[in-house]
């Protein structure tokens, strides 16, 4: 896949589904290989089948002689059957393998954006667009692409067979066939109109039903729910009226074509028909015969089987196009380039844990957020950023993690430094407290990971769990209330040993209790040689702190030790 | 997983007999899809009869013996199947997919029934987006039963005794032989491949629904994981999901190409044993040569029968589980409210008492409330203080009967909560919740939830005591403007407001009130707490706030409670400021 970048421009869904395709192209080929193999073996079965009876009916032939004719359209029926099984098998291949890379580039390509550029995004929305519209795509690559060749060859392939046996017949065909590209731009239309309506009207449906679902507790509350169901159907019915007068329109395509293969078998068996009995003069008609006719008559229909599987196949396109739609969105944002580089330089830097000189941040469209600001962290120190909100705590926060890159100013980073994070709005995964902890130490001991739940003050909760730390938590972190999971985080902290904290705002919206217990935490961390930064605009944190970095608006910084400001 | 047919069965009945309702048209759509398929049918055997009789009689004529055909009626016959099978497509495709939208209508009004009637218990949990689309994507599943799963199926069981009883007119034997051939292959086709892909096909969705949450896990917690340097381990769980997930979808795939295949290999096979019985007629002069020719054609047309089958089949388990989803929010309704002899329910302001009441919320470790006590008389005034997660909002749910507790007492007025009816609690307990819940309808109609009845003018009275009628004045649509979904085009003050306004349209004799106040600038605040301590005269009221004496406080406190971690504090001291 093609890195959107700014010299070409920016990635298109067309684009992106094709760039898709080009990354399995051998599959994808492979399965038009395999139906129009199914399609040529159906024209060869069609023949065996007109000679049987031709054999047998003009010609006088005796069962036993046709024998082999017989087993011939066994063998071909068992290849085209497996023709068809490798078709549709190699393209749904393909399009695991599109939809697994679609979905690895995308991931990729957010961890590149970083957790700073996420968090202006709805996760929930975003974990939908990555399950659901990489989902999306499965028709269009797995049915969609290869019956677009298949439309082609396989026509074309009866087309000269029909040449073959009757130019007249071929003649009728052919008439169509210019016809065919219009069908299809008929077809087309009629298919993306209808998907966009429907797309647009289910939306609307949907977004009114779950409208009145998140509100149900306000319905019961106000006694109304019996009205809102009334109100639910109403709006279905509703959407129902007016869909049906977009469909009226929409199924006139296909019926088209359907019409077309019905007239095609019509046309033939009443040409046929009459050329074999003698009363057409013109043309090749008089030199038809029982197996031509027959032939022409059987052929018919497949001429047309593959635009008709096209025209099922047609909204398998638009779903895929709609969904490609906002996967690009998501790709055209371009992640930070210095991020991606580090822009901070590892340098050995003695008993210093971090040096930032003259760093300022930009944030597109926001202008400057902060800086430039000059800090040098020592091992063990333990300081407070303070100011009003908004004046970028949490970015200077951001920086120090490598979340976000300077726009001047240079960085350096002990080498090797790992660091430990916490918000307010703690991770929590599915599965068992254990498993929340080795986030942070992956070989963690079972001792280990009680002794930092314990330090963490969750060593009471723990005593009451049957399972202890196999214990699981439900779906993020249902079974905890918020300052147990503060909690959890903090025994993440203990149990990481990375030398530099990163802390945001971590007591808001906790409990005094939980907040005392918190503050002393720290105090131990501190005690044990940790470095903490801690953006907080919490006395009893800052009094923590052995110095004070206060930023304020306009992007001054002023330092005070915490002697100076006592 | 349980044994598949009879739990299939019990999960699908209420929305086989959900389907039943619209019965008529129902059959009258299968048999505009049965009219298509016989007019496909007749199309090719009428056609491969025509060209093999007049090919035979051209012969004759051609060899000068007299001989005549009549094509006229065979001829009509073919443009009339030309014609019938074209339009009755385009009329059963509409007829059918406006029968899908009313079942939609069915199916949605009867969720929504259902989730009426669920507790907060069972809703809490169903809030978040994913979950709504999950359901709605649960309802299109089951919505599509009718024109996947059934309709298809019986068709083709139909078509196929319909063609092997044609068959049978002219020759018996054809007729049992390919009849018992295409039943052996639909029975494949439907049940075979039912069986075969269920258990993947069951999974799919659930693993697509743990594939969504690590996903969320990963998104949120980013900055964690990106500290930690544990994105790469984060990345392996999500990839060990996304493998089972496609192992299992690469395997539904396989046997829906094996469905095709042997569908195909199954009409070959019968289209064959046609051709070879019909000829072994014709040679023993049980059957002429154009019979002889239309038999293994009919048959070969058949085939469109079941060409959708197997996809839809294999796929099975996916409806399954989109059944039981639904069935488990139905189990989950409150029981049938206990048959309380309507208790005598005290008029004016209620008295509130709970009694060592114990709550815990499914799944959490701990309790919200653990015996829980207060008592408060008849227009007093409580504020019910605490950090959030405090237990505040249970208090809110079990005053509302939203919970109910495990054990001690709630009463109202000195009625058991439990006896009282459902429609005077909703007319009598008024709670403004912490989460303002607007709809996506105009101003006015999201105001008259309160009072359907209101008009207008008490519509911009309560506007005015919330300070928002010079706002809602200088709206373009005034008070017919929409506010968009879940109040977007509202800013967070102005949504808290006008969902304070329509709880002021009632005449509730107990009103809590979560948070009155939060998001307002002080101003407003003050302002509003004097209209509203005049509107709550005479009312119960209880507040629930984070921290007194922080801005402007609710008016007219009597009593002060502290809640932590579910518990009430012995004092009320440090309450204020």
């Amino acid at each position: 896949m093609d890195a959107p970048d700014a010299a070409t421009g920016a990635l298109t869904a067309r684009r992106y589904l094709r760039d898709l395709a080009a990354g399995e192209r051998r599959r994808l080929r492979l399965a038009i290989l395999a139906g129009t193999a199914a399609g040529l073996l159906t024209i060869a079965q069609l023949m065996l089948l007109a000679r049987f009876i031709s054999r047998l009916l003009i010609d006088g032939a005796s069962l036993s002689e046709l024998m082999p004719v017989l087993a011939g359209l066994l063998a071909l029926l068992v290849l085209r059957a497996l023709a068809l099984y490798l078709q549709e098998t190699l393209a749904q291949a393909a399009s695991l393998r599109i939809r697994r890379r679609a979905r690895h580039a995308l991931l990729d390509h957010l961890a590149r954006l970083g957790p700073v550029r996420l968090s202006a995004r709805h996760s929930a929305s975003l974990a939908n667009q990555l399950v659901e519209q990489v989902e999306a795509l499965d028709g269009y690559f797995a049915r969609f692409q290869p019956q677009l060749g298949l439309a082609v060859l396989v026509p074309l392939s009866i087309l000269l067979a029909v040449l073959w046996l009757d130019w007249l017949a071929a003649l009728f065909l052919l008439i169509s066939a210019p016809l065919i590209p219009l069908f299809m731009a008929l077809v087309g239309m009629g298919a993306a109109q209808l998907n966009r309506e429907q797309f647009a009207a289910v939306a609307r449906l949907s977004g009114h039903f779950i409208d009145r679902v998140r509100g149900i507790t306000t319905l019961q509350l106000f006694g109304r729910t019996a009205q809102a169901t009334r109100e639910v159907h109403a709006a279905a019915d509703d959407y129902r009226q007016r869909s049906m007068r977009v469909l009226r329109l929409a199924f006139l395509s296909s019926a088209v074509l359907e019409f077309f293969a019905s007239v095609a078998i019509a046309v033939m068996a009443i040409y046929v028909g009459f050329g074999l009995l003698g009363y057409i003069e013109y043309g090749p008609a008089d030199e038809l015969t029982l197996f031509g006719g027959l032939l022409v008559l059987l052929l018919a229909p497949e001429f047309f089987q593959p635009l008709r599987s096209l025209s099922q196949h047609y909204h398998d396109r638009a779903a895929a196009l709609g969904a490609a739609e906002g996967l690009v969105a998501l790709l055209n944002e371009i992640p930070d380039a210095q991020r991606l580089s580090g822009g901070a330089a590892p340098a050995p830097l003695h008993d210093r844990l971090v040096e930032l000189e003259a760093v300022s941040v930009e944030h597109a469209g926001r202008g400057r957020v902060l800086g430039p600001v000059d800090l040098t962290l020592a091992a063990g120190e333990v300081v407070a950023v303070t100011g009003p909100s908004g004046v970028g705590k949490s970015t200077l926060l951001q920086l120090l993690a490598g979340f976000i890159a300077p726009a001047s100013g240079s960085i350096r980073v002990a080498e090797g430094l790992s660091l430990a994070w916490m918000d307010q709005r703690p991770l929590l995964i599915q599965g068992s407290l254990a498993d929340n902890l080795r986030l942070a130490a992956p070989d963690a001991s079972a001792a280990e990971m009680r002794g930092a739940l314990g330090r963490a003050g969750l060593g009471e909760l723990l005593a009451t769990l049957p399972r202890g730390i196999e214990t699981h938590l439900g779906e993020r972190g249902v079974g905890l209330s918020g300052g147990q999971a503060q909690r959890l985080a903090l025994a993440r902290v203990f149990l990481s040993q990375a030398p530099l904290v990163l802390l945001d705002e971590p007591t808001a919206s906790l409990d005094a209790e939980t907040e005392g217990y918190l503050i002393e935490a720290l105090q131990a961390l501190a005690d044990e040689g940790r470095a903490l930064v801690i953006a907080t605009h919490h006395p009893a944190l800052m009094a923590l702190a052995k110095r004070r970095l206060s930023l304020e608006a306009q992007a001054t910084v002023q330092e005070a030790s915490h002697d100076a400001l006592a | 997983m349980p044994s598949p047919d009879a739990s299939l069965w019990r999960t699908l009945r209420p929305w086989l007999s959900l389907l039943g309702q619209r019965r008529r048209r129902l059959i009258l759509g299968g048999l505009l899809m049965a009219v298509t398929l016989v007019s496909a049918i007749g199309l090719l055997a009428l056609s491969g009869w025509f060209i093999t009789a007049t090919a035979l009689t051209g012969l004759l004529l051609t060899a000068g013996v007299a001989a005549a055909l009549d094509v006229y009626v065979p001829g009509g016959g073919i443009r009339l199947f030309a014609v019938t099978r074209t339009v009755s497509r385009y009329v059963e495709r509409l007829y059918n997919h406006d029968t899908v939208l009313r079942l939609l209508a069915d199916l949605r009004s009867r969720l929504f029934a259902v989730l009426s009637g669920l507790d907060s218990h069972a809703l809490s949990r169903r809030r978040a987006s994913d979950w709504l689309n999950r359901l709605t994507a649960d309802i299109d599943t089951l919505d599509s039963l009718y024109l996947r799963l059934l309709a298809p199926a019986l068709v083709a069981l139909l078509a196929i005794l319909g063609l092997a009883a044609f068959l049978a007119l002219w020759s018996p034997r054809v007729g049992m032989a390919i009849g018992s051939l295409l039943l052996v292959g639909w029975v494949w086709l439907t049940a075979g491949q039912a069986r075969l892909g269920m258990a993947a096909s069951h999974r799919q969705v659930r693993d697509l629904e743990r594939l969504r949450g690590r996903l969320i896990e990963q998104l949120q917690g980013l900055a964690e994981l990106e500290a930690y340097g544990s994105l790469g381990d984060h990345c392996a769980r999500l990839a060990a999901i996304e493998s089972r997930l496609y192992r299992d979808q690469r395997r539904l795939g396989q046997w829906v190409s094996l469905g095709n295949a042997l569908a195909s290999i199954v009409v070959g096979l019968a289209m064959l044993l046609a051709l070879w019985l019909a000829s072994q007629a014709w040679r023993t002069e049980l059957l002429s040569g154009p019979l002889m020719v239309m038999m293994p054609l009919a048959v070969l047309a058949i085939g469109e029968a079941l060409v959708a089958l197997p996809a839809a089949f294999t796929w099975l388990g996916a409806t399954w589980a989109a059944a039981e989803r639904l069935n488990a929010l139905e189990a989950q309704q409150r029981g049938a409210a206990k048959a309380h002899p309507s208790p005598r329910l005290p008029g004016g302001p209620l008295s509130v008492t709970l009694e060592a009441v114990t709550l815990t919320h499914a799944g959490a470790l701990i309790p919200a409330l653990a015996g829980v006590s207060l008592q408060l008389g008849p227009g007093e005034r409580l504020a019910l203080c605490g950090a959030s997660g405090a237990g505040k909002s249970s208090v809110a749910g079990l005053l509302t009967r939203q919970l109910t507790p495990e054990s001690g007492d709630v009463r109202l007025g000195g009625v058991a909560l439990e006896a009282w009816p459902t429609a005077a609690l909703a007319d009598r307990v008024a709670l403004l919740t912490q989460q303002t819940d607007l709809f996506d309808a105009s101003l006015a109609a999201n105001l008259r939830l309160g009072d359907p009845q209101a008009s207008e003018a008490r519509l911009w009275h309560v506007l005015a005591m919330v300070e928002l009628a010079d706002w809602a004045d200088a709206l373009p649509q005034g008070l017919a403007s929409r506010v968009g979904e879940g109040g977007r085009r509202l800013s967070g003050g102005q949504a808290r407001r006008v969902a304070l306004a329509r709880l002021l349209l009632r005449e509730p004799d107990l009103v809590v009130l979560d948070e009155p106040f939060a998001g307002l600038d002080a101003a407003t605040a003050a302002c509003l707490a004097a209209r509203l301590d005049a509107w709550l005269v005479g009312r119960t009221v209880i507040y629930l706030v984070h921290q007194l004496g922080d801005s402007v406080d609710p008016p007219g406190i009597d009593q002060r409670r502290i809640l932590r971690e579910g518990r009430l504090c012995k004092t009320a001291q440090g309450v204020s400021g």
